[in-house]
């Protein structure tokens, strides 16, 4: 099959809402979105937190956090596999091979990315927000809400690109979920099987749609940050 | 000139009208040091904050002006012995709670929320839970006290540097903070601006308050019942 033949085919998949494929993309789309949206609030807590706070440890801390950031995700996904594994230590839970399995590898995947960019967007706010928010009696939550409201476009990007990372990682997904069909496969782990069978076309398909994700969520970022130039105070 | 004559009577006037029978220690501060890795910045044997008086904070840039007001104000830390605040005795830190309510502090150069400027101005009433009403009632009259009015659809980061003093004086005075520090509010500003800024300043002393002004400004530091105070040498000399 040439490569016109296969694209051709692909969007005809598309089009005509090939249920196979469409499954495919839902189980993707939830696994990715459930685990950043259980990742999100601890890891922004924790990049604020150790953005804000200087304590023993903390240079070590943010290396650790950046360090993460190149993690392999196959890594991840073998150590969770062991976790998960019938003898492992999480083995009860009979999370391996299963949608809970690959939702927990994308909030460990997620973390990292999280974390890092958060703290990068807290450290980048003027202090003065900080004290500002502090001198005119504001709580120590108060101050968080303040100062990660003056972070937001960071802290959006943050989320954005912890999606991006979670839902076209491979490694993590195939390990954990097993890439079951109809059940744990995922639009990047069907590319990788259909490919090696030679099936090109619901390849090309997901990868289409993985295109217009990113699109769609940078698109999305460009939108949220049109006004942040005139939104951020100056110097 | 002008300004300065109007800003002299709008004092005088407070104060005569206060009288001396009114001022009670507000703040009382002992042994209060504060050292840069192994320099010591100053050594204060003993700083008192009367209530209703206005202060002049002078001295030579690198003194500790900023740094002591932000120690005052609970930004910074510092080594302090003994601190008493309406005749209570407190622990210096964390620092308390009734000092947090009471006292507000505004940098040299303050930053704006990236909100709208009501929300900015109305910021202290909102994180102390003041209701929606009142608290709108309060921020509708600082503007109108600041003159700012005007300015409430423009976007905070638009403000010009006198339009962004006065809203932060605004955004502090709504609070009616029992003591005010201003590091430099007129630093940066010249011409209208300053006036409009100097202007606003004994209006707050009257408003109840103390208030403690860092600045190098003449027509801050010349303005008759303003007591002086001069960080010399790590040193506080009362004059």
């Amino acid at each position: 099959m040439s490569l016109l033949d296969a694209t051709l085919r692909a969007f005809a998949l598309l089009f005509t809402g090939d249920p196979d494929l469409w499954r495919i993309i839902w189980v993707s789309l939830k696994t990715s979105v459930l685990g950043l949206l259980l990742a999100t609030p601890p890891a922004v807590l924790l990049g604020y937190l150790v953005a804000m706070h200087r304590f023993k440890g903390r240079r070590i801390a943010i290396w650790l956090a950046q360090a993460a950031l190149s993690l392999p995700t196959v890594l991840i996904g073998l150590l969770l596999y062991l976790l998960l594994s019938r003898h492992g230590p999480m083995g009860p839970l009979q999370w391996l091979f299963s949608q809970p399995g690959i939702i927990a590898g994308q909030f460990v995947v997620a973390i990292p990315v999280l974390l890092a960019f958060t703290l990068a967007a807290v450290q980048a706010v003027d202090p003065r927000y900080a004290e500002t928010a502090v001198a005119h009696g504001a709580s120590r939550v108060q101050v968080m809400v303040r100062v990660l409201h003056e972070a937001r476009f960071g802290v959006m990007a943050a989320v954005l690109s912890g999606f991006g990372r979670v839902i076209s990682e491979v490694g993590c997904a195939l390990m954990v979920g097993g890439n079951i069909e109809g059940e744990t496969r995922t639009i990047t782990t069907a590319i990788a099987l259909e490919t090696s069978k030679g099936e090109f076309a619901q390849g090309i398909a997901l990868g289409i749609v993985l295109v217009t994700i990113a699109l769609l969520m940078n698109g999305v970022l460009m939108l949220l940050q049109g006004d942040a130039h005139v939104a951020r105070d100056r110097p | 000139m002008i300004h300065q004559i109007s800003i002299q009577g709008m004092l005088g006037a407070t104060h005569a009208r206060k009288g001396d029978e009114r001022r009670k220690a507000l703040l009382g501060v002992k042994g209060l040091r504060k050292r840069h890795g192994e320099r010591l910045l100053f050594d204060i044997g003993c700083l008192e904050i009367a209530s209703h008086s206005a202060y002049v904070l002078t001295g030579m840039n690198g003194a500790g002006k900023s740094t002591l007001l932000r120690v005052l104000g609970g930004l910074e830390r510092a080594e302090i012995d003994s601190l008493r605040f309406e005749g209570m005795e407190e622990r210096p830190y964390p620092y308390p709670r009734a000092l947090r309510e009471s006292i507000v502090y505004v940098h040299q150069h303050p930053v704006m929320f990236s909100t709208s400027i009501a929300h900015n101005i109305g910021y202290g009433l909102e994180v102390r839970g003041v209701a929606k009403e009142e608290a709108a009632r309060k921020v509708e009259e600082a503007m109108a006290w600041a003159g700012v009015a005007h300015l409430q659809d423009v976007e905070p980061g638009r403000l010009s540097g006198g339009e962004r003093q006065r809203v932060a004086l605004a955004r502090a005075k709504v609070l009616c903070p029992k003591l005010l520090l201003l590091d430099e509010p007129t630093s940066n500003l010249d011409g209208q601006a300053r006036e409009q800024v100097i202007e606003l300043i004994p209006t707050m002393v009257e408003a109840g308050g103390s208030v403690v002004i860092a600045c190098h400004d003449r027509d801050l530091i010349g303005l008759p019942g303003v007591q002086r105070l001069k960080l010399r040498d790590g040193q506080l000399e009362v004059r």
